[in-house]
């Protein structure tokens, strides 16, 4: 099949978004069953690419209109991209069933609209291979991602919302910045040539444009100081975009981030915007590992441990080796699936409940035995007990951060990773020996999900070495410019 | 080389002014107003970015051939910017209408449920 048809992976949300509102002339009840049958055909299209990239080890190029870049915008798939963007595929299809069951604010055309403009926003971001249209793929992601936040229309949901729309206009006015800084250095957007042109940048201007970039997608990657509005998002929104957020929304930002960083590491001063980068996230890590210990309400507990968690990859990715972008993207894949099964559990609580407050957590075991089975594996593999997923990528980690001499970070991150486990026991705690409670039915498909995400928890924590040898291969198209570089058909242009 | 340095000049100030009251202020339509000032600096230093003393807009017709113009693209990309900072300031707004519906208030001191 021509490699061509991977635009579709672009174009199908696009323009079923669009059809939503067609779909509910004809009848209200179809819009929901038309969003899973959408997000299902994403995942064929996901798969397809991924088996297209893995089997034959090329990535695939799509070039808009046949324009050769970089005059044209390519769409650039290679090891990393087909990864992400099956998991965000096969997240989107499980929540979009959640959403059918859980969303009952109207309008819910809207929601459906949002959703798929929020997973094409995720998609094209991972997917892209110029600078400026991840700007625009950004965007797209963060006002969907501000009107999700919305959704409820209560007082919280418009404050976390209004918190989050500051945070996200400085985060794209800094990166806009950025850009007009590389480009007015290099006079060039496409990722590919930039990488070929980035050794000849003046270094203080690099040093300025990458850090500005940087914190631009910081927002969007959660990373201290600019993620205020992280913890109030998630616990405003409603439950089932919070799995969005966690699983890939920041996974879409850290990669962007990871993907500018190694295509400017010809630039002189490329070494202090990694440190810069390494104090970030190390910050990150500490920071919402005690800010999560104070929580009352879990869903805003495992948003500050999700947060923890994605300073631990920006740490990974910041060590400047391929070791330690290879443990991060392990521990990218690690997370979106944990992250991805506390979420829709503690989010199922909260819709069976009533709320998410650790109260609500009391006897969960006799309530909805399940669901506190789903949370109970989920947090055991977040705290990185051995033998579930998390640990292999979280002490790949560490091991990469000691070889690259930050030693210190590797300490501060271990001690935090003790608060962790503290809070997590506690949930555990409460859910299988405090309190009492009736039996409550609970579905059986969003059971089945659930079982689905453990077992895979469990297999890759018993198996890891297939997903790693992956993982590998996704980090070296971060990590090998030179090769990403001569992938790209890049026309001679005179300037 | 005097007047280019004054668009920048005057680009990074309406930068600096915007962030100021969006860092500072306290009622949320100010730091609104801030944000769209932050964006109008930023879309200026991208055009001073691409302009090029002496040339004209880069519309080819008589007597103005690609060596005579200035650089299109950051204006291409400013079209896009300006656009995507309409529908931000528009979803803000419509929140902040929210806002004020629920606490009867845009001062963000006074709006704070969610801690911690």
């Amino acid at each position: 099949m021509n490699g061509q048809y991977a635009a579709l992976i672009i174009a199908l949300p696009l323009i079923s978004a669009f059809f939503i509102p067609v779909i509910k002339a004809a009848s209200k009840k179809a819009v929901m069953p038309f969003l899973l049958l959408v997000t299902l055909l994403q995942v064929v299209v996901a798969g397809w690419l991924f088996k297209e990239v893995y089997t034959s080890g090329k990535p695939i190029i799509v070039m808009a209109g046949k324009w050769q870049p970089p005059i044209g915008i390519d769409l650039y798939i290679g090891h990393f991209a087909a990864l992400f963007l099956l998991i965000i595929a096969v997240i989107s299809f499980f929540t979009a069933y959640f959403s059918m069951k859980s969303i009952k604010v109207e309008p819910v055309d809207k929601y459906a609209m949002l959703f798929l403009l929020l997973m094409l926003g995720a998609t094209g971001m991972i997917a892209t291979g110029d600078i400026f249209n991840l700007f625009v793929f950004m965007e797209i992601t963060a006002i969907t991602a501000y009107a999700l936040t919305a959704y409820n229309k209560t007082g919280e949901a418009a404050e976390a919302s209004m918190k989050y729309m500051i945070l996200g206009g400085i985060g794209s006015s800094f990166f806009l910045i950025g850009i007009a800084l590389i480009y007015g250095a290099t006079g060039t957007l496409n990722m590919a040539q930039l990488a070929q042109l980035a050794g000849n940048i003046n270094p203080t201007v690099a040093q300025v444009g990458l850090a500005l970039l940087v914190f631009g997608l910081a927002v969007e990657a959660e990373l201290f100081p600019l993620n205020a509005w992280a913890p109030d998002a998630y616990q405003a929104a409603p439950h089932p975009v919070t799995v969005m957020f966690s699983a890939f929304v920041v996974k879409a930002g850290l990669y962007a981030m990871a993907r500018i960083l190694y295509l400017m590491q010809d630039v002189g001063s490329w070494h202090s915007v990694l440190r810069l980068l390494v104090i970030m996230a190390t910050l990150t890590v500490v920071v919402a590992e005690f800010s999560a210990l104070r929580q009352n309400d879990v869903k805003r507990m495992i948003a500050y441990s999700s947060i923890s968690q994605v300073g631990m990859i920006a740490f990974a990715i910041a060590l400047g080796t391929q070791s330690g972008i290879d443990a991060g993207v392990f521990h990218m894949v690690n997370h979106a699936v944990v992250k991805a099964l506390l979420f829709i559990g503690v989010g199922y609580v909260g819709m069976k409940l009533g709320g998410t407050t650790l109260e609500d957590f009391e006897g969960l075991g006799r309530k909805m035995p399940l669901t506190a089975f789903a949370i109970t594996v989920g947090s055991l593999s977040a705290v990185g007990i051995p033998l579930f997923n998390i640990f292999w990528s979280k002490i790949r980690i560490l091991l990469a951060g000691v070889a690259a001499g930050y030693a210190w970070g590797v300490a501060l991150i271990l001690g935090a990773s003790v608060v962790e486990a503290v809070y997590y026991i506690r949930l555990i705690h409460r859910m299988w020996f405090g309190g009492s409670g009736e039996r409550v039915s609970e579905s059986l498909v969003l059971g089945a999900i659930m079982l689905f995400l453990v077992a895979v928890i469990l297999v890759i924590g018993f198996y890891p070495n297939y997903i790693w040898g992956i993982a590998q291969k996704a980090g070296a198209d971060i990590f090998d410019v030179g090769r990403y570089i001569s992938n790209v058909p890049l026309l001679e242009v005179g300037a | 080389m005097i007047h280019i340095s004054v668009y920048y000049f005057g680009a990074i100030s309406l930068i600096l002014i915007g962030l100021y009251a969006v860092l500072v202020k306290k009622n949320v339509l100010k730091m609104l107003i801030g944000l769209s000032i932050m964006e109008t600096g930023v879309n200026l230093l991208l055009i001073s970015v691409g302009y090029i003393s002496g040339r004209s807009a880069p519309i080819l017709s008589e007597g103005v051939t690609p060596g005579r113009a200035v650089d299109p693209i950051p204006q291409a990309l400013v079209l896009t910017a300006i656009v995507i900072g309409v529908a931000t300031t528009a979803m803000a707004l419509s929140v902040a209408i929210i806002l004020y519906e629920k606490y009867n208030t845009l001062n963000v001191e006074e709006m704070r449920r969610l801690r911690g």
